[in-house]
């Protein structure tokens, strides 16, 4: 049950003198970025998208009732990202190059062939989930990347969460077929 | 065969998590404080006991004497000179006009030394409460030659550096308090001095440019 008046009382129970919006978006921020880039595929639309949901995020911050801030700030980006953006990106955008995805996590005390190897599957893995659709992708980026739970995934996707079961079983389906030699898949594969 | 890694653990290692880039942070932070600052309950109204319902007449003397406090305090104010608010203005412009000097010492001028926003901006973030509106202001006559910071009168100040044929502007900001002097121009000891506020900030612009040259820039600084 929510009050009109809650907003404003609960708006200054946090640290003192930080704000609420401060403190209850913020922190959510890079998040709602890897998801932008995940969606638009580029840094530059992944930055004018996550600047456009921080602006509707302050306007539409009085209907933010529940705790969950992350989920309420991730659909505002994926809805910018949907409606803005072109969300099929062509093959080969920056964001899956080598130099743009960021520290691999090599381990140095690895054989140099063993790090060679851990890097190939690594480059497998973002090539197969770049060939998911916008739909299975962003429901595995959600679940296993933001480890997010069945009921955030559903939120910020705006769907059932049975609809989040399947999509996310076919999208391991699909990465199965690619990845089923490097990666454990359960019973799936 | 090798030990395989489960999707989620595979992804996590071969999918970066992104981190906001600097500037867009300090951005999203600038925002959220105006927003903040803007959602913050007001200070009750003097009359607000008026309206509640533990108000007695008995009160009503405590008011009045508030009142004619108030006034004469005002009436001072705008009559005598040396009254707090001309003396908070002068404070604030003569320290203004020695900070600015003190910044042509050399050496002295800037912290970080840049003509790129996204350098001096996130330089900013950390070392003051606010996140200053850093624009290279080059295409209109101002180059941004870097930032640093300042202690002006009891405020911890963002202080932007630009450059115009020849003369320097310092532009300091700080946020507001409620003893701010006004919005005008000031000429302190031959120098030019242009405040203003906006979004809870204070804004001011010190040189030994003619007074015409800081409402050029203020104009661009504000476009």
């Amino acid at each position: 049950m929510s009050h009109v008046g809650e907003q404003v009382e609960v708006g200054h129970g946090g640290s003192p003198g930080v704000g609420r919006f401060e403190s209850v978006v913020l922190p959510h921020l890079s998040a709602g970025f890897t998801l932008a880039m995940y969606l638009t595929g580029n840094k530059a639309d992944a930055e004018d998208a996550v600047q456009e949901a921080i602006l509707r995020a302050v306007r539409y911050f009085s209907t933010l009732r529940d705790e969950d801030a992350r989920a309420w700030f991730l659909t505002i980006v994926r809805r910018v990202c949907f409606t803005a953006y072109r969300t099929d990106r062509p093959q080969g955008t920056d964001m899956m190059s080598i130099d743009a995805a960021g520290p691999q996590l090599v381990d140095h005390r690895d054989q140099p062939d063993v790090a060679a190897e851990r890097m190939q599957v690594q480059q497998r893995v973002r090539a197969a989930v770049d060939q998911l659709p916008p739909l299975l992708r962003e429901t595995v980026v959600l679940r296993e990347l933001q480890s997010c739970s069945y009921a955030e995934v559903a939120a910020v996707t705006e769907v059932p969460i049975g609809t989040v079961m399947s999509r996310l079983s076919r999208a391991r389906a699909r990465l199965a077929v690619l990845l089923n030699d490097v990666v454990d898949f359960g019973d799936v594969a | 065969m090798k030990e395989r890694l489960d999707l989620g653990r595979a992804m996590r290692e071969a999918l970066p998590a992104y981190e906001a880039s600097s500037s867009l942070q300090a951005w999203a932070l600038e925002e959220a404080r105006k927003f903040d600052l803007q959602s913050l309950p007001q200070p009750e109204p003097l009359s607000h006991p008026l309206r509640s319902r533990g108000w007695r007449l008995s009160h009503w003397p405590i008011a009045a004497s508030l009142v004619i406090a108030v006034a004469a305090g005002w009436g001072a104010g705008v009559l005598w000179p040396g009254s707090r608010i001309t003396s908070v203005t002068n404070a604030t412009t003569s320290e203004l006009v020695d900070a600015h000097v003190r910044s042509l010492l050399p050496g002295h001028l800037v912290d970080v030394e840049s003509s790129d926003r996204h350098t001096v901006k996130p330089w900013f973030a950390g070392k003051t409460d606010i996140a200053p509106t850093v624009i290279d202001l080059s295409d209109k006559g101002f180059p941004l030659l870097g930032g640093r910071l300042d202690y002006v009168n009891g405020h911890t100040a963002a202080v932007l550096t630009y450059r115009r044929r020849g003369h320097t502007i310092n532009l300091f900001i700080w946020r507001t308090s409620p003893d701010e002097p006004g919005d005008g121009s000031f000429a302190v000891r031959g120098y030019s001095l242009l405040h203003w506020s906006t979004a809870g900030l204070g804004l001011w612009a010190v040189s030994d440019a003619a007074l015409s040259e800081l409402e050029a820039f203020q104009r661009a600084y504000m476009q």
